[in-house]
């Protein structure tokens, strides 16, 4: 197995703060990662460097062997292989479901129309909402949102899922839907990087949990392993509060 | 007192000719600002730190001085600096140009700001190139948001021509003033002026609200 993110002595900056210290990771194809951590402890920060909407001040970071620093044009390949999906789901406003999600498609992979509301048609249903495809974000909830916005990141054909809290936004009832869908993928052999305080995801979805702490990888393992079984005190008081 | 309303129909054709001036003014006027404006408040949007502030002085300059001076120094200041001279009429158009862009650009930029940095980050992160993301994405959504700001000053302008009157251009308000200077009918020749440019700036208002509705969506 090779690996398909590699994080070489990677630093992140914000100024005098450093919010990244010299993590080193290489993550698998197939894997799925779950990513906990106090706040601020970095676990967004070393996501959005994955796909380049924060640049790293020092290391390298490779997906699918192409650095992060590479430039504009590289760096639009990247994202074309890594999907994103936000927690304030960000789905555009002006488009229906459907528009959301063939617009990708149409203008990152140059897909024709029809070719591109068919298969964007395809992964609504794929996510369970094949009847809302002429609907607006704001006629949707909360969950079909988020799931609108992970067929949307699935239209790019991407290698790899990355997930910033994908359900904290949502009300308790509607975050399973979510989650659903994310197992899916994952039996789907999907490579995916998830931030999430959802334990019994992380133990079921989850092949490998790492504790973020202070910028540093604090605790790399099985999920099942640790969960129970926190290597730590401040992992045990963090598990304790989610 | 006697007023006589009739005596304004003799002096219509005059005044509809000043109107038409006043229109062309504005609509030309206009046409270039929001072209400038657009531009400028897209370098404070996304320029760097160099256009940022290039244009961060264009506008603090021309909204900090009244459009009177601005006018003045066109006409009378520009050619003694720079020994270019302009016949009043340019001179009204790109007085128009220059300071309508000035708060055009502060619209545009407060439009595009106001739409929020997730979009824009959702846009990047499924590969779209930057401009795609302002085109696609930030400027529908900021399009909707500029209309009735971007419509308050097409009104204001329009009135600003009436200004023009001090470098001589034969707009709506100077030919009320040539009118006056002949007959003394202050009540009906004002009142007639006033008129028209109700009509225009009315008509303004009405075609905003109709777009505004239009696009009600969000
Ligand atoms: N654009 C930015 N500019 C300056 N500081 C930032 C920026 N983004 C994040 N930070 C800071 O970097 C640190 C790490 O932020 P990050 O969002 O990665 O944490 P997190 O682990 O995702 O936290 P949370 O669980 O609250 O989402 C925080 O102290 C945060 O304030
Ligand atoms: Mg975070």
């Amino acid at each position: 197995m090779s690996a398909i993110i590699e994080f070489k002595n990677v630093s992140k900056h914000f100024g005098q703060l450093k919010v990244l210290d010299k993590v080193d990771l290489d993550i698998n194809r197939g894997e799925v990662v779950v990513l906990i951590g106090p706040s601020g402890s970095g676990k967004s920060t070393l996501l959005r460097c994955i796909n380049g909407l924060e640049m790293i001040t020092s290391g390298d970071l490779l997906v699918d062997g192409m650095s992060v620093k590479g430039g504009n044009k590289t760096l639009r390949e990247i994202r074309q292989e890594a999907g994103m999906v936000f927690q304030q789901f960000n789905l555009f406003p002006q488009m229906t479901a459907l528009e959301n999600v063939a617009f990708g498609q149409r203008h990152v992979r140059k897909m024709g129309r029809k070719a591109a509301d068919n298969s964007a048609q395809e992964l609504l249903e794929k996510v369970g909402l094949g009847d809302k495809s002429k609907h607006y974000p704001h006629e949707l909830s909360g969950g079909q949102q988020q799931r609108v916005a992970i067929a949307r990141a699935l239209a790019i054909k991407p290698k790899v899922m990355l997930f910033d809290e994908p359900t904290s936004a949502l009300d308790p009832e509607l975050k399973q839907e979510v989650l659903n869908v994310m197992q899916k993928l994952a039996e789907e052999q999907m490579t995916m990087v998830v931030v999430t305080h959802e334990m019994s995801f992380a133990k079921q979805v989850g092949t490998r949990l790492i504790f973020m702490e202070h910028g540093k990888i604090a605790v790399d393992a099985n999920p099942v392993d640790v969960i129970d079984n926190p290597p730590n005190d401040r992992m045990k008081d963090f598990l304790r509060h989610v | 007192m006697n007023i006589d309303w009739s005596i304004v129909i003799g002096f219509l054709p005059a005044l509809l000719n000043g109107a038409k001036i006043t229109l062309y003014i504005t609509v030309t006027g206009l046409i270039g600002g929001i072209a400038l404006g657009a531009v400028i408040g897209l370098m404070r949007a996304y320029g760097g730190y160099i256009l940022n502030t290039l244009a961060f002085i264009y506008v603090e300059i021309i909204r900090g001085t009244p459009i009177v001076v601005q006018v003045m120094f066109l006409y009378f200041a520009l050619p003694v600096l720079v020994d270019i001279r302009i016949d009043p009429m340019t001179t009204a158009i790109l007085a128009i140009v220059i300071n309508a862009g000035a708060y055009v650009a502060e619209i545009v930029r407060g439009a595009v700001l106001s739409i929020s940095k997730g979009l824009t980050e959702a846009g990047r992160a499924i590969g779209l190139p930057r401009w795609k993301v302002v085109v696609y994405i930030v400027g529908p959504l900021a399009f909707r948001r500029l209309i009735p700001p971007l419509g308050n000053q097409c009104i204001v302008s329009l009135k600003d021509t009436s200004l023009f009157i001090v470098i001589g251009v034969g707009e709506l308000t100077r030919t009320g003033q040539e009118i006056m200077a002949a007959n003394f009918r202050a009540v009906e020749i004002w009142t007639a002026v006033a008129v028209f440019y109700l009509i225009m700036t009315g008509t303004l208002s009405l075609l905003l609200r109709i777009i505004e509705k239009r696009m009600r969506i969000l």
